[in-house]
């Protein structure tokens, strides 16, 4: 208990006027408590077990006290021996009160703004980026795919010079197996299908019936058929108009996730893998379905689906298969599985069908950067 | 330490008791606890930077008290993220198709228009929301400051303060910036006149075109460059014509006049900005009243709170870098090299070893955060303090009539200005 009373000011919340007040330590009710005397006005009691002090203050004219709730109240006893003993006879003075009713509202509108971006992320906007994918008028798409296929060039062109292979008879070759591989099928737009001279082993399609094979692509396959079932997987990310949704879904869902997470510096990280989960299981989902157009078409035109598998298991030589969690991140599915799929796609005999291309016309196309 | 009460005092001073020790503890503890959780600590950062800023802040030896909490201010961030997700997606969405489907191909300069425009349409579908979260996130803040006990509070008016805002902006861009003291005046009065402590209304005196005295050094910077642009030309120092024509000679005289020009120019620019945002605020701060009679003098000096930045900026950049010296010399000794995140960071994330790649990420998130602790440190803390030591309350007397008003729930906080990251600077 103090020695003596102490001085110590109050601010009682009604009046913008700093009271002079008495504090000395007393019982009541059965409790210990502050008493808190003013020359003109009755005692205030504080029980000691309500006594909160206030933290992070830059002040030190002395421990500023509150009481528990949303009192206004504010009491300022000097540094000092009073401070000591009331440090000691209230156990509570750090605690941070929170209502009930707060962790509820908390909860409901955690969940509701958790709903509110899975909504938005999973389902409107792929709902929505479908449907407005075959609503953009086809030459606008095409124009796009120009334009965008310009862009890689010469992202992708060291010296500047153009990289589409323009071999004639490379390039009457590789038109013999698209017209092949698209006979029938009802594709939105007149098929662009080029060859860059660039090592990589890969292809891709751009909005607009645009497609590009790499020139690494053709010379690492052993024979026509594994291109064919290349070009007929890209015919199917054109026949979905899968780069326009994909396209679609990104510039929606932009912005989103930087909102969620806030500030550059502590959201980043979370926000480069979060976005890379995301778009990943959208690509992962365009790509099966390219995978699957592919094998319907391999067996319309009586090709083998086993060579599309062998490719598969060029890919993963080369560049090894995303395992466990990254394969999660990758934009494509795991490489084992499409090999097996591919395979078990195949109803053709591997001995027994009319090749795509014959032997002079797939050295053609093997020669059409030269 | 005397705790005398009730003397008279018909002039308050205020004190800044801000240290860099005690606030670089709490910034940096916030830095790092934000890293770890993501950024979901910010709320708490926020609040906890901002007790210790009004606790330092004591107008007449009696600090602010910030009352707010990081939980209300998280579920003010949830409530607006509920509205805000659904409602850009749809936006930014419809705002890409109609791109795509305008989309003509060409390069030339009106399908670049086009596309600016269009970039610029979601800017315009944010621009209402971020004032609104202005607005807000004021009223919230005010509304957990106290002094003496008694609240401050802001009246429910963001909407109009809304549309205020877009009319006010869209006039000083159309005047080319003449008419910034217009709106930063009425904007100004909009708010300190639905502003309260306790019972006492604020009051914005004073006119527009007072302010004009404050753009003196824009004016100033401007006219210069104008003037040495002109100048040059008619004294046919380069002529407009060799110029165009692509001469080289021209160009280089061009280069080697206009460059310094331009440098001083901008400098000086920048110096103009922030004596207009110093004398705006001295010059409104004179002409503010608080209930019938309590007034306010302060004497923020321009030169100096330039120079603060500056100092403080290369302080910053200084500790920074001596940081990410320290972080390369660590990762050596653990053979990290060769990380380069910056061109491509989901494709370097799927190639290196994983924990080079942690380490990368967690030195890239602890530079960024570092930057904020620091320029707390040089920046805010030493500006802050200024303006709080040479500003004055006037017949400080009236304020011991004033009475407590009631508390403003405000559930939302500042949630949509968390969400939108346009929230006060502390």
């Amino acid at each position: 208990m103090f020695e003596t009373e102490v001085t110590g000011k109050l601010y009682d919340g009604q009046s913008a006027r700093a009271h002079s007040v008495v504090v000395t330590v007393c019982d009541h009710k059965g409790s210990p408590a502050l008493e808190i005397a003013q020359t003109d006005q009755a005692c205030l009691y504080w029980p000691t077990l309500d006594l909160r002090e206030l933290s992070d203050q830059a002040r030190n004219e002395g421990i500023v006290l509150q009481l528990a709730g949303d009192n206004p109240a504010r009491l300022i006893i000097p540094h000092g021996h009073a401070e000591d003993v009331i440090r000691q006879i209230s156990p509570l003075l750090g605690k941070r009160d929170v209502q009930k009713s707060m962790l509820r509202k908390l909860m409901l509108w955690g969940a509701g703004a958790v709903a509110s971006v899975v909504l938005i992320l999973l389902v409107i906007l792929p709902a929505m980026s479908d449907q407005l994918a075959t609503m953009i008028p086809p030459e606008r798409e095409a124009a796009l795919g120009r334009t965008s296929l310009k862009q890689i060039e010469k992202f992708l062109s060291k010296s500047g010079k153009t990289l589409t292979c323009r071999n004639k008879a490379g390039v009457a070759a590789l038109d013999k197996m698209v017209a092949r591989l698209s006979e029938g099928a009802d594709i939105p737009f007149d098929l662009n299908v080029q060859v860059f001279r660039h090592p990589m082993l890969n292809a891709f399609a751009v909005p607009g019936g645009n497609i590009v094979i790499f020139e690494g692509l053709i010379k690492a396959s052993d024979t026509p058929e594994e291109v064919a079932g290349v070009l007929a997987h890209e015919i199917g990310h054109v026949f979905a108009h899968d780069p326009t949704r994909l396209t679609l879904r990104s510039a929606g869902s932009a912005g989103i996730l930087g909102m969620v997470f806030g500030d550059f510096a502590g959201g980043f990280a979370a926000l480069v893998i979060t976005e890379r989960l995301i778009n990943a299981s959208y690509a992962q989902d365009a790509e099966a379905g390219a995978d699957s157009y592919a094998h319907g078409v391999l067996r319309k035109s009586g090709l083998p689906s086993a060579p599309f598998g062998d490719f598969f298991e060029k890919l993963k030589k080369k560049y090894g298969d995303k395992q466990g969690l990254m394969s999660h991140l990758a934009s494509h599915p795991n490489l084992t599985g499409r090999a097996k799929a591919a395979r078990a796609a195949s109803t053709v005999s591997d001995a027994n069908f009319e090749p795509i291309l014959s032997k002079r016309e797939w050295q053609d196309l093997r020669g059409i950067c030269s | 330490m005397s705790l005398q009460t009730t003397q008279p005092e018909t002039e308050l001073t205020c004190e800044y008791r801000g240290k860099k020790a005690p606030l670089f503890r709490v910034v940096l503890l916030n830095a790092l606890l934000t890293v770890l959780t993501l950024g979901f600590y910010r709320f708490w950062a926020k609040t906890r930077v901002r007790r210790y800023f009004w606790s330092a802040t004591a107008p007449g030896g009696d600090p602010l008290e910030y009352t707010g909490n990081g939980l209300e201010k998280l579920l003010g961030f949830l409530i607006a993220v509920a509205f805000l997700a659904i409602y850009l997606g749809i936006f930014q969405l419809l705002l890409g198709f109609a791109g795509l489907s305008l989309f003509s191909g060409g390069t030339g300069t009106q399908d670049k228009a086009l596309q600016l425009l269009l970039a610029q349409a979601t800017l315009l579908a944010i621009i209402p929301f971020v004032f609104y979260a202005q607005y807000r996130a004021r009223r919230y803040i005010l509304s957990r400051t106290r002094w003496r006990g008694i609240r401050f509070g802001v009246d429910s008016a963001a909407w109009g303060y809304v549309w205020r805002a877009m009319g006010h902006w869209f006039l000083v861009i159309l005047s080319l910036g003449l008419l910034l003291p217009r709106k930063t005046f009425w904007l100004e009065k909009y708010k300190i006149d639905r502003t309260w402590y306790g019972n006492a209304r604020f009051v914005q005196g004073g006119n527009w075109p007072m302010l004009y005295r404050a753009m003196r050094h824009i004016f100033l910077a401007v006219g210069l460059f104008v003037v040495g642009l002109s100048l040059m030309f008619l004294q046919g120092a380069v002529s407009m014509k060799a110029l165009a024509s692509g001469d080289a000679l021209a160009a280089a005289a061009f280069a080697l006049y206009v460059l310094p020009l331009f440098l001083l120019c901008s400098l000086w620019f920048s110096y103009g900005y922030v004596y207009y945002s110093v004398t705006s605020f001295r010059l409104l701060a004179e002409k503010k009243q608080l209930g019938d009679s309590v007034s306010f003098a302060t004497a923020p000096g321009p030169w100096r709170i330039f120079w603060r930045y500056i100092f403080g900026m290369l302080l910053t950049l200084l500790c920074v870098a001596l940081v990410m010296i320290l972080a390369a010399f660590v990762g050596g000794i653990f053979g990290y090299s060769n990380i380069n995140l910056d061109a491509n960071i989901t494709s370097a994330l799927m190639t290196l070893d994983p924990l080079e790649i942690a380490y990368a990420v967690f030195v890239y998130l602890l530079i960024m955060g570092l930057f904020g602790v620091f320029m707390t440190i040089f920046i805010t803390h030493p500006i802050l303090g200024h303006y709080v030591a040479k500003t004055r309350i006037l017949n400080a007397d009236a304020l011991h009539d004033i009475e407590q008003r009631s508390r403003d729930e405000m559930v939302e906080a500042e949630g949509f200005a968390d969400a939108l990251d346009v929230g006060a600077a502390i």
